[in-house]
């Protein structure tokens, strides 16, 4: 049976299971890499160019680990997600840079995904990659109608109440990939949970709400990912729903880098709640993280507790 | 109206001249310099890239020199050109300075929005809309002429027998230039042009090597930035090709009339090794060193600033095209902090490699570099 490895990173978080979906229905076997570890951060590290972002870097180490586990490896190209949108020119470019990092690497198979393109024509490129899979006309079909189906179960919003009742609120922005990741964000949501807080995430947020905010932007933002990130955080801001926004971005991310400015910019100019920014690398360390969240937790507790007018977002 | 624009290769050259048919005030950005990017630095964000820096201090010694609009370029692309002009107003803004800055997205993306932003500026010209698009035309055109006397120059630089022969005709060709206004003397002017290099003095038994010069638009084009590699190559016996010139970017349908190639022969070039266009001009990097590649140049030259998206991707292919076209290929990332000497150390290095491979095709003639098959076909 044909393995077909997975790297798990960058998009597999959200994708992740609508790709899976499409193997098995073929009848071949995914391969999914193990969770990252410090190992595959390494290795990535020394095999990538050194000015890639950490996810490229992580990604890296993900699909050397897959060179002798699997005999395909499946990167799609995810070119938009949203009507009007632009993905990272680090998605489109995703699959050349994985054939030029290791010759020996098994054959990378990279279709489309075009999500905005209404009528689908981007699924033409799965259905062609599983007939080079070997599969029949009619199993191919099958297998593209199973992904389209688990995607629009990936693409749903998060279901879940937005607050909850322990501590107080506290927005945490950042991409998926590195949120989804323990030893990249170094486990920053259950650290906040621990230290007395509940996070929230960007996944929640209704897409109306954040389409609302995005409309009070004088300049549309064009990445996609980046713009549901800029949109969240605005709707925490402004309905004071938080009582501090945390932004995570990884170092050399050039969306996350224009949207920080705008954040930090737009927070000033508002005068809303407390902002912390954090840039990981593969250099961040764990002590580093904590007594910056700490203290920035502490900074929240002791804001609000001298400030009775606060609202419900706020400490108690 | 005093315009300004940001300051790279023919750009303001075009806008120069545009504004002088319309009747605007145009002001001239000064010269890179040291205190450009100090203050770019200074005033920007940490983490935006460093063209983004730079045109933030540009944009502020060209209000210090008494501009009240700045003209930029925007666009849909995935790169993070693409805010640029939005981080600029903020930063600029928040600083103090009283400005306006008119963003000109590609007129294909967004029509309305550009026949708006033309519309910001006719009431100060002299002319009407349709005065102003044939007054644009021909800026472009001269762009163009401007763009060919420098490709002419690179090329014909490392091979003229008197010293600054190629000076002398650059002055020249460009005082013709500046004179043509009408349709027909500038390409009257273009033909004098060509002629004029023509007639600069070669010695064409001097050896030579021929080196192409690819990467992001501000850190290739702009001599500050890239420590005037040009000329310096030209003094080590390289003529000099570049993928990029100001007046390709703005002719639409990538016609690319300076560069030769079209936007499509370029992604046909680049197919095998980058299937995807990926913003900025990563895409146009990577087909062109195919193509230089492909016509046996000796090396390339990669300038981009540091982390710059697309061409952080090329960069990453090119490991693949040097292998398999046997091509040394230098990728200089450049910032703030980047220092003449260990430019200057790493391209001499470059250049002993391309003289000695140049040194044993040469030994073996008809000779091709052997171009390995690959197995992975892109989907």
């Amino acid at each position: 049976m044909t393995r077909v490895g997975l790297p798990r990173a960058l998009l597999f978080h959200q994708y992740g299971d609508a790709w899976k979906s499409f193997i098995e229905t073929l009848g071949l076997e995914p391969v999914v890499s193990s969770t990252t570890t410090g190992e595959i951060l390494t290795s990535g590290t020394a095999h990538t160019d050194n000015e890639s972002c950490l996810p490229v870097k992580v990604f890296t180490g993900h699909l050397l680990k897959l060179k002798e586990a699997a005999d395909a490896i499946l990167v799609p190209r995810v070119v938009t997600q949203n009507r009007g949108m632009k993905s990272c020119p680090k998605y489109l470019g995703l699959p050349d840079i994985a054939r030029a990092i290791d010759h020996d690497l098994p054959p990378i198979f990279a279709p489309v995904m075009d999500l905005a393109d209404r009528r689908h024509k981007w699924v033409n490129d799965w259905y062609e990659m599983a007939l080079r899979f070997g599969a029949s006309q009619s199993a191919a079909r099958a297998a593209v109608k199973a992904m389209l189906a688990s995607l629009k179960s990936c693409m749903a919003p998060l279901a879940g109440a937005a607050t909850t009742d322990a501590g107080f609120n506290v927005g945490v922005a950042g991409h998926v990939y590195n949120l989804q990741d323990p030893r990249v964000s170094m486990g920053l949501l259950d650290r906040i949970r621990v230290m007395g807080a509940s996070p929230l995430v960007v996944e929640k947020v209704p897409r109306r709400l954040i389409r609302r905010e995005l409309k009070t932007l004088e300049r549309k933002i064009r990445w996609d990912s980046e713009s549901d990130i800029v949109g969240a955080v605005l709707h925490w801001s402004r309905s004071r729903s938080v009582a501090g926004v945390i932004y995570l971005s990884s170092f050399a991310c050039g969306p996350g880098s224009m949207i920080g400015a705008l954040i930090e910019d737009q927070f000033g100019r508002e005068k809303s709640v407390p902002l912390m920014s954090i840039t990981l690398d593969e250099h961040s360390g764990e002590g580093g993280l904590v007594t910056r969240i700490e203290a920035f937790l502490d900074m929240l507790r002791y804001a609000s507790a001298n400030d009775p007018s606060s609202a419900a977002g706020g400490a108690r | 109206m005093n315009i300004t624009v940001p300051k790279c290769g023919s750009t303001e050259y075009m806008a120069r001249d545009m504004c002088s048919r319309l009747g605007l005030g145009f002001v001239q950005a000064p010269e890179y310099s040291e205190r450009t990017v100090e203050l770019g630095v200074t005033l920007s964000p940490e983490h935006v890239c460093f063209p983004c820096k730079v045109l933030i201090g540009s944009s502020v010694e060209a209000i210090e020199l008494g501009a009240d609009t700045i003209m930029m370029a925007a666009g849909f692309g995935p790169c993070r050109f693409n805010y640029f002009a939005e981080i600029m107003r903020r930063v600029l803004e928040r600083e103090g300075y009283s400005f306006r800055i008119i963003t000109f997205d590609g007129p294909r993306d967004a029509p309305l929005d550009f026949f708006r932003n033309v519309r910001l500026i006719v009431p100060a010209a002299n002319k009407g809309l349709a005065g102003m698009a044939r007054d644009m035309t021909l800026s472009l055109r001269k762009g163009w002429a401007f763009d060919e006397i420098e490709k002419q120059a690179m090329a014909v630089r490392a091979l003229e027998s008197e010293e600054s022969a190629t000076d002398k005709a650059i002055a020249e060709c460009l005082s013709v230039l500046d004179a043509a206004r009408t349709r027909l003397e500038i390409d009257e002017a273009r033909e004098w042009i060509a002629d004029r290099f023509a007639r600069v003095p070669v010695d064409l038994e001097r050896p030579y090597i021929k080196v192409g010069l690819v990467g992001e638009l501000l850190m290739s084009i702009e001599p500050y930035f890239n420590f005037d590699v040009v000329r310096w190559l030209a003094r080590h016996g390289a003529t000099v090709e570049r993928s990029l010139h100001m007046s390709d970017v703005f002719t639409p349908l990538g016609r690319n009339p300076v560069l030769g190639y079209n936007t499509p022969e370029i992604n046909k070039a680049a197919s095998p090794f980058l299937c995807h266009e990926v913003g900025g001009h990563g895409h146009i990097s990577v087909g062109a060193t195919v193509q230089f590649a492909r016509r046996g140049f000796d090396a390339i030259v990669h300038f981009f600033p540091f982390t710059c998206l697309p061409e952080v991707i090329s960069k990453t292919v090119f490991m693949r095209i040097s292998n398999e076209f046997d091509i040394p290929i230098l990728s200089i990332s450049v910032d703030e902090q980047t220092g003449r000497a260990g430019m200057q150390t790493r391209l001499e290095a470059l250049m002993d490699v391309a003289w000695n491979s140049k040194m044993k095709h040469e030994e073996r003639p008809g000779s091709s570099p052997v171009v390995a098959p690959r197995d992975r076909v892109p989907l």
